[in-house]
């Protein structure tokens, strides 16, 4: 029997009931769902977005730009996916919005100002969604004495590389005092913009080129700082049919593996109150909430404490599937939600474990004066004393 | 007024963001999850409060366009689906809990609350206490679940959700607002009598005699623990006697015997859901060795629930919208109806029969409702929505479901419109021209939802 997983999507999708669980909070204390909780109207749930492209799929319904907009307002949080009971399709249904963007996209209706992160991606020029100038990244590897091969790559990510340069750098420094063979490679887009925004036509180019660059560096592991290269290189490059021959860590769990094999230790404190924050690409997508609290847990003097919407009922930060590009003001609403949320615990400090997230967040900590300091945890720990134990 | 002018309109009352007749709106808010045809919309408009209701209505009334208000659209028997056209209302912006009072035991909310928030509000504020909601999504609201006579959570004990309004406030096809029920003249929302019952107006009226603001409904005391004790029944006629001495004992909480021939080994039974509470775990164990004597006697088996069930049998609400997957096509609608304990056990047989007559599995529930002195018993029949013959094999089962329902002296609930006309056909001619007469008073422009309770 064909399991679900196998179908194709087009298959499924009218096996959405909209029931409207997948807007809820797991208690149903709240929307969690940040496009329905705006908009309101039925047509922005994730039921009601099946509903629509089933429609489109019926010939009910033609593309138009207002249909591509209601696809496009969502942050592909995952939301849906952990509150949504059918169980034989719910994780299924980002998978479904993401086709569907495709779909529209091959039809001409991308909304220009996500078609841009593609455009600049594929400037050879520049490689990537920001427009700046691509790094070979061979300055940097002078700057930190790095090897032309290793055991490892930092893939660093767009993100970090051109507007988080700060967490760039503590991830560097932080992998050096760590010891770890590793060095860096001339990277393209990861393809996460692509995918989300279903821009997929050249995507299996910038895959193929990356997947070749780490290879040729001699690397079998990879290691990025960022949740959205994490998730992509894990889950979608096989979707895609690329074969990565390498492992693939987010940098969390390398530093957790570090701490548990009694490889390094902190050793100063951080006397500081800080919230974590579960990045969508990290926690619902790939199921990691553990990993970060156990690396926190073990800084000597921090004080941790929780929001109230954590794990899989995390309240997304507003930045992914293209939002923070095709509605800046929108994406700020949203994570001003999460500072609020953050505010009533008490914490001086918010820190994630994704350099979009900390854009997001930090420009809503500026725009609306909430008075966080927002780290990534990699951050946090740049700051700390590492000791190398063997 | 042009279509043009009607949305402008719109948009002044509510934000330019809650009016729409955009082709994506007026899709989704033409069907529902049930087997319905789609009907077209013409707007869709989001109040957030009394005033922006009274405004919309004006015009509506003043324009002779039609109003439906919807709450969470979940009826599935496409009540809140225009029949002529017309402004979809769509109420969950309305979302207030105004007041809880733990003394009166009730609540106050905006038409827009749903059963998830009201079930979630009480958990963290007011443990002690709980609301009437049915096994039904929690997108639901409880004015919506309320005003169609719902049933579900402590109907057993206390009737079904219909009467279990204290009052209600109403915008009238004029504009103008209505309170019924103590809050008439009173600040407490605490009962709908002693005066003249016109809370009754506005109950299974499916949005034809006003639009719903405020709703006040009762709340319960919430024992600290709950527990269910399943039984199987064998011989199906012994389903009311067996009822009847169980609701006798005054031990069930809530009373459902349900039929589903899957998985296999389920066929040939009906299973006896019997839900009992207490504030002690002794009192439940009482409680539990009362009910199997008693299930004993009455030729049913008590049957212990296996522990990977426990937790899918004590969730509130019951995830029955799996129903929608049984055949892997994203759709169910089910007659539900109020049914003489008496005819329980031929409604079952007939029922079966009329799902196997069209290929779908039988899947039905009898819930007990005040202690028998209605059952409403649901016959459901899931289908494929990327089937229109599957879909037209649900549709037949279901009007014939509605007549058996009416042969057999019960009464088709929250009917679609085929069910309604077979009601109508039925019903007494007096109670039809009294219905139309007040209708005619209270709405003589026949906006509000017309095509429904056409007498």
């Amino acid at each position: 029997m064909t399991s679900e997983a196998e179908l194709d999507w087009k298959d499924i999708i009218h096996r959405c009931f909209r029931c409207g669980y997948c807007k809820f909070t797991y208690d149903y204390n709240d929307f969690n769902c940040p496009s329905y909780k705006k908009h309101r109207f039925e047509t922005y749930s994730t039921g009601g977005r099946l509903w629509l492209i089933y429609g489109v799929i019926n010939g009910d319904l033609q593309w138009s730009e207002n249909l591509a907009n209601v696809l496009y307002s969502c942050p592909t949080c995952g939301n849906c996916m952990e509150n949504c009971r059918f169980e034989k399709f719910n994780f299924l249904l980002v998978d479904m919005i993401e086709a569907a963007r495709a779909e529209a996209t091959k039809s001409g209706f991308c909304p220009e100002k996500q078609k841009v992160l593609v455009e600049r991606a594929t400037n050879p020029e520049m490689w990537n969604p920001y427009g700046e100038p691509n790094s070979d990244n061979e300055a940097l590897k002078k700057e930190y004495d790095l090897p032309d091969e290793a055991e490892w790559v930092y893939f660093i990510g767009c993100t970090s590389n051109y507007r988080q340069q700060n967490l760039r750098d503590a991830t560097l420094r932080l992998l050096k005092k760590t010891g770890i063979d590793f060095t860096l490679v001339d990277e393209h887009c990861c393809t996460s913009p692509m995918l989300r925004t279903g821009q997929v036509d050249c995507a299996s180019d910038f895959m193929n080129y990356n997947i070749a660059r780490i290879k040729n560096a001699g690397a079998s592991k990879v290691v990025t700082s960022c949740a959205g290269c994490y998730r992509t290189l894990l889950k979608d490059y096989e979707k895609f049919g690329a074969d990565l021959g390498f492992e693939v860590y987010h940098t969390g769990e390398l530093i957790k593996k570090l701490l548990n094999d009694g490889k390094i230790k902190i050793a100063s404190n951080y006397d500081k109150v800080i919230t974590y924050h579960d990045p969508c690409h990290l926690g619902r997508h790939m199921d990691m909430y553990e990993v970060p609290r156990e690396v926190i847990k073990q800084i000597p003097g921090i004080k941790f404490v929780e929001m109230e919407r954590i794990r899989e009922n995390a309240w997304c930060c507003g930045a992914g599937g293209g939002v923070k590009i095709g509605y800046p003001d929108w994406a700020l609403e949203i994570s001003k939600e999460r500072l609020e949320e953050a505010k009533e615990t008490g914490a001086a400090v918010l820190t994630s474990m994704c350099p979009f997230c900390k854009t997001n967040l930090s420009d809503a900590n500026e725009t609306f004066n909430m008075g966080f300091e927002v780290l990534d945890l990699i951050e946090i720990l740049d700051q700390l004393d590492i000791e190398i134990l063997e | 007024m042009s279509n043009v002018e009607v949305l402008s309109k719109l948009e002044e009352i509510v934000g330019k963001d809650f009016a729409s007749n955009s082709p994506e709106e007026l899709f989704i808010y033409s069907q529902d999850p049930g087997v319905s045809h789609p009907r077209p919309v013409d707007f869709v408009a989001m109040p957030e409060t009394v005033e922006e209701v009274q405004q919309i209505v004006r015009i509506a009334n003043e324009e002779k366009i039609p109003i439906i208000p919807m709450g969470g659209g979940m009826t599935l028997s496409g009540l809140v689906i225009p029949v002529k056209g017309g402004i979809v209302l769509d109420m969950k912006r309305m979302d207030k809990i105004i007041e809880i009072n733990e003394t009166s035991r009730y609540a106050l909310v905006e038409a827009g609350v749903t059963s998830g928030q009201i079930i979630s509000y009480l958990n963290e504020k007011y443990p002690d206490l709980r609301a009437p909601f049915p096994d039904a999504p929690p997108s639901i609201t409880l004015a919506g679940n309320a005003l169609i006579h719902g049933s579900g959570y402590l109907s057993q004990k206390y009737g079904d959700h219909g009467a279990m309004i204290n009052g209600l406030e109403v915008v009238l096809a004029n504009g103008e607002v209505l309170k019924v029920g103590s809050c008439a003249m009173s600040k407490y929302w605490f009962t709908r009598g002693p005066i003249p019952d016109l809370v009754g107006l506005f109950t299974s009226a499916f949005g034809t005699m006003g639009i719903v603001t405020k709703l006040s409904i009762k709340l319960f005391p919430k024992p600290k623990f709950r527990d269910i004790v399943i039984g199987l029944i064998k011989d199906l006629d012994t389903i009311p006697e067996l009822v009847l001495n169980l609701t006798k004992t005054d031990i069930p909480e809530d009373l459902m015997v349900a039929l589903a021939e899957k998985p296999d080994f389920m066929k040939g039974y009906a299973i006896l859901m019997l839900y009992i509470n207490g504030d002690t775990q002794e009192e439940l164990a009482s409680k539990t060795k009362i009910l199997k004597k008693m299930y004993r006697k009455n030729k049913a088996t008590f049957m212990k629930m296996p522990p990977k069930y426990y937790d899918i049998f004590l969730e509130q609400p019951q995830f029955a919208a799996k129903a929608a997957d049984f055949r892997k096509g994203g759709g169910f609608e089910y007659v539900g109806s109020f049914m003489p304990l008496e005819k329980i056990p031929e409604a079952i047989e007939i029922a079966r029969d009329i799902s196997l007559k069209y290929g779908i599995v039988p899947t039905q529930v009898s819930r007990i409702i005040g202690r028998g002195h209605a059952v409403m018993f649901a016959a459901s029949y899931s289908f494929n929505r990327a089937d229109p013959e599957d879909m037209e094999k649900a549709r037949k089962a279901l009007h014939e479901t509605n007549e058996m329902v009416l042969n057999l002296g019960g009464l088709p609930w929250k009917a679609e419109l085929g069910g309604q006309k077979l009601m109508i056909e039925k019903m007494d001619p007096n109670y039809k021209m009294l219905l139309k007469t007040i209708r005619n008073i209270v709405d003589p422009n026949g906006i509000m939802n017309p095509g429904n309770w056409e007498v």
